[in-house]
C-alpha cells in the first residue's frame, strides 16, 4: 500500500524540477555554457558572469573570456550572457529580480546606472580608470562616484559616401557651415540621375533610436555638452529646436519616401552600401555591417559630416560611451576581485588592447592608442577629435525612461508626416519630458 | 474504505495540477493585483492605493490603444469566422484529394509564428506593395504601414491570414459531425442547398461558434508578437495595441506598478467580454 502512494507522489516532485529547468532565460555561452551562468566560487574556480547588451560582439567577448581563463590557468571562468536588441535592460532587470545577479554588466546610460547604484562598485580603485579620456567617466558617475567604466566610444553624424560626393563635384572638406551643407545637398539632388542615386538621404524615420540619436545633436548644446547636466535636467526647452527643424525639413524633402517606413536595414544594408543614397544619419557601429557586405566600403568611401546643431557654423559629431561596464559589489569577495582583475586585464594588458582595436574594432575610451591603429578611417578620425575635445555629448541616453520610444519618436513621426506643426512637436515633447522625469 | 481510497487517489492525481495552477496563475495574479496598487519600478515599490487606476482614465495613449484593440478585435472576429466557415464549407465538398490539399494550404499560415508572419507581411506591405504602386501608379498600394488607417487594415489582414485556417479546422470537424440523415431528411422535405445550410447546418454549428468566437476574441485582444513585428506601433503609436502598450509601460518607462494596473483592467475587460460571449452563444446551442 505504502509503495503505491509513494509512486504517485513522483509527479509532484517532477513538476517543479521541469519548471525550474525552463526558467533560465536569455542565451548563455562561453567556456562553461553547459552550466548555469551564475557567478560564484566553486572549489578553486571563480566564475564571473558578464551581462552583455551588444549581441554583435558576443563572439569577440567569448574569445576574450577564453584568453583570460587561460591567463589565470583555468582558475577563473568568465561566462558571457547576451540579451540585446533593446531587450537588454529588461533582461538585466529580470536577472536582478530573480536573485541571479551578474558580476559584470553593461549598463546603458545614467538612468540605468542609477537603478542599480546600490549594487555597483566604485570603479576608481580599478587600474584602468586612470587611463580613461577626460570627461568620458562622467556618463557613469552618480552623485560624484563613478560606478561604471566606458566600454568603448561610438559617434554619429551624417555618414556619407565619398565616391558619390566626388562624382557630383562636392568636396566634403569644403563643407564648413549649414549653408555649405544645404548647397551640397542641392547639388547632389540636381544630379540624381547622373549619380545613379535614388535620393540624397535615407534617414530611417521608422527607427525610434535613430530619431533619438538625431535629437542629441540639438539637445547636447542645450545641456552644455554635459551628460550629468542632461541627466539632471527637469525640463527640455528645445533651445536649438529651430536648427533641428531646419535639418528635419531638409532631409524630409530629399529623403527616400515614405520616410516613416524606412528602417535600418533598408537605409544602410540596402540603399547606402549599394550607392543608392549619398547620406544616412548613422554611427560608426555600421562599419562591421558594411565590412560584411562590401569590405572596401568603410576603407574607401565612408566619411562622416558633423551636424550644425548649435548654430550654422559650428559643427559637431556626437560621441560618447553607449555602454558602461559596472561591477556588482554584493557578490562573493573573490568574485568581485576577479571581476576587477578581468576589466583591468581587458583594458590594460597587451592582449586585451590588441583585441580592442583588432577583433572588437572599438574606438577605445582610453588614452594612449595611436589613431592609426584604429581599424577604419572614420573611427580613427573620431578618436582624434575625441582626444581634441571636439565632440558633443550623448545627451539622448539621459532622457527620462521611455520618453524617446513613447513620446519623441511618435511626435517626430507626426511632424514628418505633416500631421502636426513643429511648435506642437516641441510643446508635446517638452511637456512629457517634465512629466516623465 | 473503498470510497476513502478513491478520494485519496483523486487528490493525489489532481494535486500536481492544482499546485501548478496556484504557482503560475493564482499567486502571480494576486501578486499582480498587489503590484498594481504600488508605484513599483521593478526594483523598489511604495504603496499608492488606487492612484494608478485613476491615472488610467486620463491616459490618452492607453485609451486610444484600447479603442484600437476593440475595433481590431471586432473586425477580426467577424471576418475570421466568416472566412473560416466559408473555407470549411468549400473544403468539405466531396472533391477527394484536392480538398485535403487545400485544407493543408489554408491551415499552413497558422504554423508560422506571429513574429515571422509579421516580418513577411512587413516586406509585402512595404516592398511589394510599393513596387506595385511604382509600376502601376495606383496610389492605393502606396505607404501602407506609414498611415494609421492602412496600418489598421494591415494588422487585420495578417491576423486573418494567420487565424482563418485554424478556425476553419474547427468548423470542418463540426460540419463532419452533423448527421447525414438530418440533411437528407431536409432534402426529402423539399429543402434546397441554401435552406439546408441556414436551417440545418447553421443551428447545428452553434457549439462551433461558441468555441471559435471565444478563441478568436481572446486571441485578437491579446495580439502582441504580430503587432511588434509588423508595425511596432508605428506610425506614431497609432497602431499600438493594449498588450504592447502594457509591455512598453513596464519595460521602457519602468512603471511596472502602473503597467500592472493596465494589465488588470485589460484582464477584467477580456474576461467580461469573453464570458458574456460564451453565455450568449451557449444559449443558441441545440440538442438533438
Amino acid at each position: 500500500m505504502e509503495r503505491k502512494y509513494s509512486t504517485l507522489l513522483i509527479p509532484l516532485f517532477a513538476v517543479p524540477i521541469v519548471l525550474a529547468a525552463c526558467g533560465t532565460g536569455g542565451t548563455t555561452s562561453g567556456p562553461s555554457s553547459d552550466e548555469n551562468p551564475e557567478s560564484g566560487v566553486n572549489g578553486d574556480v571563480v566564475t564571473i558572469d558578464f551581462f552583455n547588451q551588444k549581441p554583435e560582439i558576443t563572439t569577440q567577448l567569448e574569445e576574450l573570456a577564453d584568453m583570460y581563463s587561460e591567463e589565470t590557468g583555468g582558475n577563473t571562468e568568465v561566462t558571457i550572457t547576451t540579451v540585446g536588441s533593446g531587450e537588454g535592460s529588461a533582461g538585466l532587470q529580470a536577472r536582478f529580480a530573480s536573485g541571479n545577479e551578474p558580476a559584470l554588466m553593461m549598463l546603458g546610460g545614467l538612468p540605468e546606472i542609477e537603478r542599480y547604484s546600490d549594487s555597483l562598485l566604485d570603479v576608481t580603485e580599478l587600474e584602468m580608470t586612470d587611463t580613461i579620456i577626460d570627461g568620458m567617466l562622467e556618463g557613469g558617475t552618480i552623485e560624484g562616484t563613478p560606478l561604471g567604466v566606458p566600454l568603448n566610444i561610438e559617434g554619429f553624424g551624417w555618414m556619407y559616401n565619398k565616391e558619390i560626393f566626388e562624382a557630383a563635384g562636392v568636396d566634403p572638406d569644403s563643407i564648413q557651415s549649414y549653408e555649405d551643407f544645404v548647397s551640397a545637398v542641392e547639388t547632389l539632388d540636381s544630379q540624381k540621375e547622373e549619380l545613379g542615386i535614388e535620393e540624397v538621404f535615407a534617414f530611417s524615420g521608422g527607427e525610434n533610436y535613430i530619431v533619438n540619436q538625431f535629437s542629441a545633436n540639438f539637445t547636447s548644446p542645450e545641456f552644455n555638452e554635459s551628460i550629468i547636466e542632461s541627466y539632471e535636467a527637469q525640463e527640455l526647452e528645445w533651445e536649438y529646436g529651430d536648427q533641428m527643424k531646419k535639418y528635419t525639413d531638409l532631409f524630409n524633402q530629399y529623403n527616400v519616401q515614405p520616410i516613416l517606413t524606412v528602417d535600418y536595414s533598408r537605409s544602410v544594408e540596402e540603399l547606402f552600401v549599394n550607392d543608392q543614397v549619398a547620406m544616412v544619419h548613422q554611427g560608426i557601429w555600421i562599419v562591421p555591417t558594411l565590412n560584411e557586405i562590401d569590405p572596401a566600403f568603410a576603407q574607401e568611401k565612408l566619411g562622416m559630416l558633423p551636424v550644425y546643431g548649435e548654430n550654422d557654423t559650428e559643427g559637431k559629431i556626437i560621441a560618447g560611451a553607449p555602454f558602461y561596464v559596472g561591477i556588482n559589489k554584493n557578490l562573493d569577495e573573490a568574485v568581485v576581485e576577479e571581476a576587477k582583475n578581468f576589466l583591468d586585464w581587458m583594458y590594460t594588458s597587451e592582449e586585451g588592447k590588441e583585441m580592442i582595436t583588432g577583433d572588437l574594432a572599438f574606438v577605445p575610451a582610453q588614452e594612449g592608442y595611436d589613431p592609426a591603429d584604429i581599424s577604419d578611417p572614420v573611427s580613427s578620425d573620431l578618436y582624434q577629435s575625441l582626444l581634441d575635445g571636439e565632440t558633443g555629448a550623448m545627451t539622448h541616453k539621459q532622457y527620462p525612461d521611455g520618453w524617446f520610444q513613447q513620446v519623441l519618436y511618435p511626435e517626430f513621426q507626426k511632424y514628418l508626416n505633416g500631421d502636426q506643426t513643429w511648435e506642437e512637436f516641441e510643446e508635446n515633447t517638452a511637456r512629457a519630458f517634465t512629466e516623465m522625469r | 474504505m473503498k470510497g476513502k481510497h478513491n478520494t485519496l487517489y483523486y487528490w493525489a492525481f489532481i494535486l500536481p495540477s492544482v499546485l501548478v495552477v496556484l504557482a503560475v496563475i493564482l499567486i502571480p495574479l494576486l501578486l499582480g493585483i498587489g503590484t498594481s496598487l504600488t508605484n513599483s519600478d521593478g526594483y523598489t515599490a511604495a504603496f499608492t492605493g488606487l492612484e494608478n487606476y485613476q491615472r488610467l482614465l486620463s491616459d490618452e495613449q492607453f485609451l486610444s490603444s484600447l479603442w484600437f484593440t476593440i475595433r481590431f478585435s471586432f473586425v477580426a472576429v467577424i471576418l475570421i469566422n466568416v472566412i473560416g466557415l466559408g473555407l470549411a464549407l468549400v473544403v468539405t465538398q466531396k472533391l477527394g484529394k484536392v480538398s485535403t490539399f487545400f485544407r493543408t494550404v489554408f491551415f499552413m499560415p497558422n504554423l508560422i509564428g506571429g513574429i515571422i508572419l509579421g516580418f513577411i507581411w512587413q516586406f509585402i506591405f512595404v516592398r511589394a506593395f510599393e513596387g506595385i504602386a511604382g509600376a502601376t501608379g495606383i496610389s492605393f498600394f502606396s505607404g501602407w504601414l506609414a498611415d494609421s488607417t492602412t496600418g489598421f487594415w494591415a494588422l487585420v489582414i495578417v491576423f486573418l491570414w494567420q487565424m482563418s485556417g485554424y478556425i476553419m479546422i474547427i468548423y470542418i470537424s463540426f460540419l463532419a459531425n452533423i448527421p447525414k440523415d438530418l440533411i437528407e431528411a431536409g432534402f426529402i422535405d423539399g429543402a434546397n442547398d441554401w435552406q439546408a445550410f441556414w436551417r440545418i447546418k447553421f443551428p447545428m454549428l452553434a457549439p462551433a461558434f461558441t468555441i471559435s468566437l471565444f478563441l478568436t476574441l481572446a486571441n485578437a485582444f491579446k495580439v502582441y508578437d504580430m503587432n511588434l513585428a509588423l508595425t511596432n506601433g508605428a506610425p506614431y503609436g497609432s497602431t499600438e495595441m493594449v498588450a504592447m502598450n502594457i509591455y512598453n509601460t513596464a519595460f521602457y518607462q519602468y512603471q511596472q506598478g502602473y503597467a500592472q494596473s493596465k494589465a488588470i483592467v485589460f484582464l477584467a475587460l477580456v474576461a467580461a467580454i469573453s464570458l458574456t460571449q460564451i453565455f450568449l452563444t451557449r444559449r443558441k446551442e441545440v440538442d438533438l
